[in-house]
């Protein structure tokens, strides 16, 4: 794969050109965690193809720290999201955040996601992030929250702890509740 | 709620009823012959009833065709779902006033009186829905591809085995009749050993280049999104285009793979197996929502026996025999996918491998000798399911098999974002030596639908 340099990487994700911004963004991985914070800005801020493009090369360099035999990059790669989980980004886009934290991070990023739980826009994405971080850490932080939780948000919980193996006996499985009602009727009734 | 669902499910009143009849021996017997079958399965005369979840699209199509069933007396329709309120309307209107309506799938699922649900919702409710109808002992009809992560696909299999359900999954090239005539003429050897077999398709689209938006006003976006992590309205998202979309189609490699891939592996003998390796490029769009890859080339390296499955995004199509249209599967009217299998002993090739399948002349014309190996013929694709639901045999498409096929084209999509080759343990259904494809076998999904 080519690699790029931070500034031409940068430069090139904000290009007019589709071609030159998808080869950018094709190549971010290579950069590594030093480009999370500036695409981030640009994905929060650029014209819209600009901001897709630079989305999916934090994305792409999520997936390149990933490879195997490279855990020093993807532990700076995972701390470079974590610290754009403050309140500077726009919802969507800490989202996303979150999405790629479950696919890269480790124990290091149980404490900042486990804080999202009591945000009221970011708190399902927060669950389903501890549901997929390894190790014991991002369970114990699952069960605190499941003991401290209002009922109504104890069956998301307990499913998360159940997707790691634990039971969670007497919270209510809401997985096959119906709740959403039509308003169209049966032709001819 | 319906009066059926008030009443008693007819076939546990049958059982009931047969139950009395062994009891009280000189009571008279007043069920028909051959109504009752053995573990609470519909008898063989018994006529099914249906649940149809996901009505547009290809969700019409299987409700015309059940339709079509109903009203020659073989099936009844007892409910139509989807979150559209506009194709819920159409669907009434198709599907008749005897079929109740309902937006949330979850109200079909508790209908006692259904015994089975056509599923024809986009790809990232397949693995969800299957599970939960298997939790309530519901027959399973799903579209494919079966599931969109490895996880999914075996949350499917195992719920499926729990319930003891019969699972078709629409990959209906198996079912054509060409299908039939080319895995025939395979197995006996016409072309040799086969080791290998080259995917041909065009490109997947670019395009949705609009901003997000508020969704139409007859759309449940919540329920549309149902398991995908939350994201807001695109009109790019649906309906239809939902293929083009990584999380939630994957595209022409995850819709077309599921076709041509599956009848690879059914002429291959290859149900069960799995790859050891498998290695991808490919392009994505330089613009647009839609991110599924534009150009992808996959290969697979089995073992034991040793073939190589390739999925080519363009390829090389090969170009479409003439035909007169009288042929078992008619003119060709999809060239552009297929597949070419390459034997020690010469190549065939076959077009579609959907609906339409089209076999090459020599395996249509092949006429089998003495001793010539024979193949299952399907009765055809939704026959085949029925059969499996009162018989207890197993489908032609059945779960396990189609979970493999969809797990394939997911493995090829994930070689292709992650950039690197992956090695796959199919005995445990599992990525091997690189933790991060491994969290990627899953995904974590919105709560309360997940499987």
């Amino acid at each position: 794969m080519e690699e790029i340099t931070l500034e031409l990487l940068l430069e090139r994700i904000k290009s007019a050109d589709d071609a030159t911004r998808a080869s950018a963004r094709d190549h971010a991985g290579s950069v590594g965690a030093a480009a999370v914070a500036p695409l981030a800005k640009i994905a929060a801020t650029g014209e819209l193809e600009i901001a897709r493009a630079a989305n999916h090369a934090i994305q792409n360099i999520v997936y390149h720290a990933g490879r195997p035999g490279a855990q020093a990059e993807a532990a700076a790669v995972a701390a470079e999201l974590l610290k754009l989980l403050d309140n500077s980004l726009p919802l969507q886009l800490r989202r996303d955040v979150l999405w790629m934290t479950w696919q890269i991070a480790g124990e290091e990023a149980v404490d900042t996601v486990a804080a999202l739980l009591s945000n009221a826009e970011l708190n399902e994405s927060a669950r389903m992030t501890l549901e997929r971080l390894p190790g014991e850490k991002a369970t114990a932080a699952l069960k605190a929250a499941l003991a401290a939780a209002p009922d109504d948000a104890k069956p998301a919980l307990a499913h998360s702890l159940q997707v790691r193996g634990v039971d969670t006996p007497g919270v209510p499985d809401l997985r096959l509740k119906p709740t959403k009602a039509t308003a169209v009727k049966p032709v001819g009734r | 709620m319906s009066k059926a669902t008030a009443g008693v499910r007819r076939r546990d009143f049958l059982k009931t009823a047969g139950s009395a009849v062994a009891v009280g021996a000189a009571a008279p017997c007043i069920i028909p012959s051959g109504v009752l079958a053995a573990d609470g399965r519909p008898g063989a005369n018994e006529r099914l009833t249906f649940g149809h979840i996901g009505v547009g699209g290809m969700g019409g199509y299987h409700l015309d065709d059940m339709v079509g069933r109903m009203k020659r007396g073989e099936v009844n329709i007892a409910a139509v779902c989807d979150v559209d309120e506009k194709r819920l309307a159409n669907a009434s209107r198709t599907a008749g006033p005897q079929a109740d309506c309902f937006r949330d799938y979850r109200y079909v699922l508790d209908r006692k009186d259904i015994d089975a649900v056509v599923i024809a919702t986009p790809d990232h409710w397949h693995a969800v829905q299957t599970v939960h109808a298997a939790e309530r002992g519901k027959h399973v009809y799903v579209e494919k591809p079966a599931c969109c992560t490895v996880e999914e696909g075996k949350a499917m299999i195992s719920a499926a085995k729990k319930a003891g359900i019969a699972v078709q999954v629409g990959s209906q090239g198996r079912s054509q009749p060409e299908a039939y005539l080319a895995h025939r003429y395979l197995v006996n050897g016409n072309i040799g050993k086969i080791t290998q077999v080259d995917c041909f398709h065009y490109l997947s689209p670019v395009g949705a280049f609009s901003p997000d938006s508020d969704p139409p006003p007859e759309l449940d976006w919540d329920a549309w999104l149902g398991p995908l992590r939350w994201r807001p309205y695109n009109r790019g998202y649906c309906h239809g285009t939902f293929r083009w979309l990584m999380e939630s189609g994957g595209g022409q490699i995850r819709d077309r793979g599921a076709h041509v891939m599956s009848c690879a592996m059914w002429w291959m003998n290859a149900d069960g197996t799995g790859p050891v390796e498998i290695e991808a490029t490919g392009e994505a769009p330089e613009r647009g929502l839609w991110d599924s890859a534009v150009k992808i080339s996959v290969k697979y390296t089995f073992k034991n026996p040793d073939w190589v499955l390739t999925w080519n995004q363009p390829g090389e199509p090969a170009p479409p025999e003439e035909r007169t249209g009288n042929e078992p599967g008619g003119p060709i009217t999809r060239p552009g996918y297929g597949a070419v299998y390459r034997g020690d002993k010469g190549t065939f090739t076959h077009w579609g491998g959907d609906g339409g399948t089209w076999a090459e002349r020599k395996a249509r014309e092949w006429q089998p000798g003495p001793g010539a190996k024979d193949v299952y013929k399907s009765p055809g694709h939704k026959e085949d399911w029925f059969e499996g639901i009162k018989t207890g045999k197993k489908t032609i498409m059945n779960v396990e098999a189609a979970a493999d096929v969809a797990i394939l084209t997911v493995l090829g999509n994930l070689s292709f974002l992650l950039g690197r080759k992956l090695q796959w343990d199919h005995s445990k259904r599992e990525i091997v030596g690189d933790e991060q494809a491994r969290r990627l076998m899953g995904r974590p999904q919105r709560y309360p639908y997940a499987v």
